[in-house]
């Protein structure tokens, strides 16, 4: 086991106010089953969640880079707002995002009452991925349960656990992982520390992106064990452009366990810290997770993983 | 003859390969970053087609590279300052510091799409329109297709608590179709018109491929899918029951001599199949002597003089041209045909013209052409385009009908949108009872669109979906669900 990478020391430094994660609601209806397995369908390399949203059908994007419930404001905009905050993020939008109530949330069996969620527009997804898509989701809706991700399957399973964290169907073997880290905060985004060049970096595990980042603003030993095969200049939110890189990972490590061979992406990362509101060095996406399962308990505050052979592509 | 010039053929494509091959430059021994620095390593000789690649895969400026290779040792590039640097004999490093373009944030739905395109996304798991196909099942009953219903058995989980079929019938739900218990297995009816189908069975939330069925193909999200063909033929052969093989080849499958085998039956050879709607040309083999159809009397000679029994597949569409009596002939030309302007040669009526047209469901553009002379159908009020270029527009089996009420005195409404390429010269809305109205065919999925009216671009009042778009005017948004 390893100590976790961003100590409260470390946080502090940044000068970013504190988001205020919502209290984790409990769904007003939950089916007998335990686990309760939930089918992700592929769009892509994004893994979607099939939903009703207040009456209307569609996808949620299973996104574990998303703080909270974010809708798509093309199904959503007559709903009354009920404040605006900003939003940035990977496969988010930036700039201004309204807050409305969503009355019932329903997936998987589960429903939701009365959902806080942010609004903003995601149609580029919906456009590109030709599916429909309600919002995104990540584990702000899912911390009650112990949830394992098993992308090559395609399938979300969530166990019941008891006050300490451990599985309450006892006929159920615990997952038995080949690396396990601490989490720390009480955020709803999984925070993992792997290595690049022997320094330890801090990176955020999202079901969302379809490649991993690495800042731009990393080491320069750690950039150089980049392969870079495409670049390209991007118009920015304000004047001026911005540099991205895209290559090969080939020095990654997360504990003893080597990954090679990762699409990467290098860009800054200078916004998604603010969201996160902790230093963060990369992401660590579809290139990362196609090489097996994860399990996050929110209890026990861990993420174990175990990895598979040739993962998918 | 013919080896030798095979032989040629092969060394010819190879040498070009090569040549191709020495073309390319490896991205990956090009640029690095080192020393927080960004470097690209070039080669003096490189050809100007080897340049063009390096400039669009790393977005460098033309000017930029042209100046590398008139001898420049500082070049100042859109803001950043760039420095030559020889690094071997005929190798240079063209370099910058990494943080001098870092100077805004990306928008993150411009690095989605941008990320997207490096990675060649192909989206969403959509059956293409398939010409033909048939069934491979281990077990018979596992799929059966009668009239318009087609029933899936999935046999044994009997512990399982939830069985779902997911397929491109239902827009892959995980939800929307559960099966019931049917004795040692699970079982579903559902209204299928004929086609191809993908699907999986999602057992207890885990997604599984028909174990019985053999046929199987990768979805865009390089799953394993297990596939169904609802069939609407049965090619069929009496007697023979002395041969080893009969098979059937057609134009469905490009003629391939190996063909498909018909299976032998009780006096008979037979073999279920899906085809399109269209015309078809085909011929058994019966232990490998060709031959037509002995039980379809429809038979046409190719250009080589060799009979093919026909079949059509759907009901025909009646195009009728009315009058013109005098015209000796009357050629119906289209999208459906490539616009081939002999081969559908009308019949000539007491009132005028007529041919009926066996083609798939879909939106087309046609034109009559009358001894030589190009006109559109005088009786159908939708075209596209105008002048010399406008065309009769129809939708077979159109499944949407985009209407705008009102706009009484408008003299134009055209619907442009995501599926003719927002074409502002496209469909021409015709003015019904008190609204503008265009039927189409479209394919299950999501388009954007808007109505000019007199020019003006407006959103569908009627429709309350729609999204931003870069003038910040807004799209309509229509979904198409599948099976519609």
């Amino acid at each position: 086991m390893e100590s976790f990478l961003v100590s409260e020391d470390e946080i502090s430094r940044y000068p970013f106010p504190v988001f205020p994660y919502p209290a984790v609601p409990a769904p007003s209806l939950l089916p007998d089953t335990d686990p309760l397995v939930i089918p992700l369908k592929r769009a892509g390399r994004l893994y979607l969640i099939e939903a009703v949203i207040d009456g209307v059908s569609g996808n949620l994007v299973f996104d574990t880079g998303a703080r909270d419930l974010l809708l798509n404001r093309t199904y959503f905009r007559k709903h009354v707002t009920s404040g605006s905050v900003s939003s940035k993020g990977i496969t988010g939008d930036v700039g201004s995002v309204e807050l409305i109530t969503a009355g019932k949330v329903e997936f998987a069996g589960m429903v939701f009452d009365k959902l806080t969620a942010e609004v903003t527009d995601l149609a580029h997804i919906e456009n590109r991925r030709g599916v429909k898509i309600l919002g995104l989701v990540g584990f702000s809706l899912l911390k009650k349960f112990e949830i394992l991700f098993d992308p090559v399957n395609g399938q979300l399973t969530l166990f019941r656990t008891d006050a300490v964290g451990r599985r309450n169907n006892g006929v159920l073997p615990p997952f038995k992982a080949d690396h396990l880290q601490k989490l720390t905060g009480n955020g709803h985004v999984v925070f993992l520390k792997g290595s690049i060049a022997g320094r330890s970096l801090n990176f955020c595990f999202d079901t969302a992106a379809e490649t991993n980042v690495i800042s731009s603003a990393s080491h320069k030993t750690v950039l150089a064990t980049i392969a870079v095969t495409r670049r390209a200049s991007l118009k920015g939110a304000g004047t001026g452009a911005s540099e991205v890189l895209f290559g090969k990972m080939n020095d990654f490590s997360l504990g003893t366990r080597k990954i090679e061979n990762m699409e990467t992406v290098v860009t800054s990362l200078f916004a998604l810290e603010e969201v996160y509101n902790t230093s963060l060095d990369g992401v660590l996406g579809f290139s990362f997770f196609r090489n097996g399962e994860i399990c996050v308990n929110f209890v026990t505050k861990e993420a174990g993983f175990r990895f598979v052979k040739g993962g998918e592509e | 003859m013919r080896r030798v010039g095979m032989i040629l053929l092969v060394i010819t494509v190879m040498l070009g390969s090569r040549g191709m091959a020495r073309a390319q430059i490896d991205p990956g021994k090009v640029c690095r970053m080192d020393d927080g620095r960004l470097v690209f390593t070039l080669h003096l000789k490189w050809s100007e087609k080897e340049k063009q690649q390096l400039r669009e895969l790393f977005d460098l400026d033309s000017t930029l590279v042209a100046a590398v290779y008139s001898g420049k040792t500082r070049i100042e590039a859109a803001g950043e300052i760039w420095t030559v640097a020889p690094a071997g004999p005929g190798i240079v490093e063209l370099s910058k510091p990494l943080a001098a373009g870092v100077v805004t944030e990306p928008l993150p739905s411009d690095l989605f799409l941008l990320i997207d395109d490096w990675m060649d996304f192909e989206g969403s798991d959509q059956v293409s329109e398939t010409v033909w196909g048939f069934n491979n099942l281990e077990l018979r009953n596992a799929f059966v297709y009668t009239g318009s219903r087609a029933q899936f058995y999935l046999p044994g989980y009997e512990k399982a608590q939830s069985v779902f079929i997911s397929g491109s019938f239902n827009g892959w739900s995980t939800s929307g179709t559960p099966m019931r218990r049917a004795g040692k297995g699970w079982i579903i009816d559902l209204e299928l018109t004929p086609g191809k189908y993908a699907y999986k069975y999602i057992i207890d939330g885990r997604w599984t491929t028909d174990p019985v069925n053999r046929l199987r193909e990768r979805g865009s999200a390089g799953a394993w899918n297990s596939v169904v063909y609802c069939t609407n033929h049965t090619f069929r052969l009496k007697g023979y029951e002395k041969a080893r093989t009969v098979v059937v080849t057609g134009n469905f499958s490009g003629w391939n001599p190996r063909g498909v085998a018909l299976e032998k039956g009780s006096g008979e050879w037979t073999l279920p199949v899906y085809l399109r709607e269209g015309t078809y040309a085909y011929k058994f083999l019966v232990d490998g002597q060709w031959m037509t159809d002995p039980a379809n009397p429809l038979e046409r000679k190719d250009a080589q003089g060799y009979s093919n029994s026909f079949l059509e597949i759907g009901e025909p569409f009646l195009f009728t041209l009315h009058g013109f009596t005098d015209a000796q002939k009357v050629v119906l030309t289209g999208s459906f045909n490539h616009w081939d302007r002999n081969e559908l040669v009308m019949e000539k009526t007491a009132s005028g013209w007529r041919l009926p047209y066996v083609t798939a469901a879909g939106n087309y553009e046609y034109k009559f052409i009358v001894d030589g002379r190009w006109m559109t159908d005088p009786t159908n009020p939708f075209s596209t385009g105008h002048g010399d270029y406008e065309n009769s527009f129809i939708a077979l089996k159109a499944n949407h009908i985009f209407e705008l009420k009102g706009s009484a005195g408008a003299k134009s409404v055209i619907l442009a949108g995501s599926f003719n390429g927002w074409n502002t010269d496209g469909y021409r809305m015709v003015r019904k009872g008190n609204s503008w109205k265009f039927p189409v065919r479209l394919q299950p999925g999501k388009y954007t669109y808007k109505f000019i009216v007199d020019g003006q671009w407006i959103l569908d009042p009627a429709n309350p979906l729609f999204e931003e778009n870069e003038h910040g005017t807004g799209n309509s948004v229509l979904w198409i669900p599948a099976g519609k």
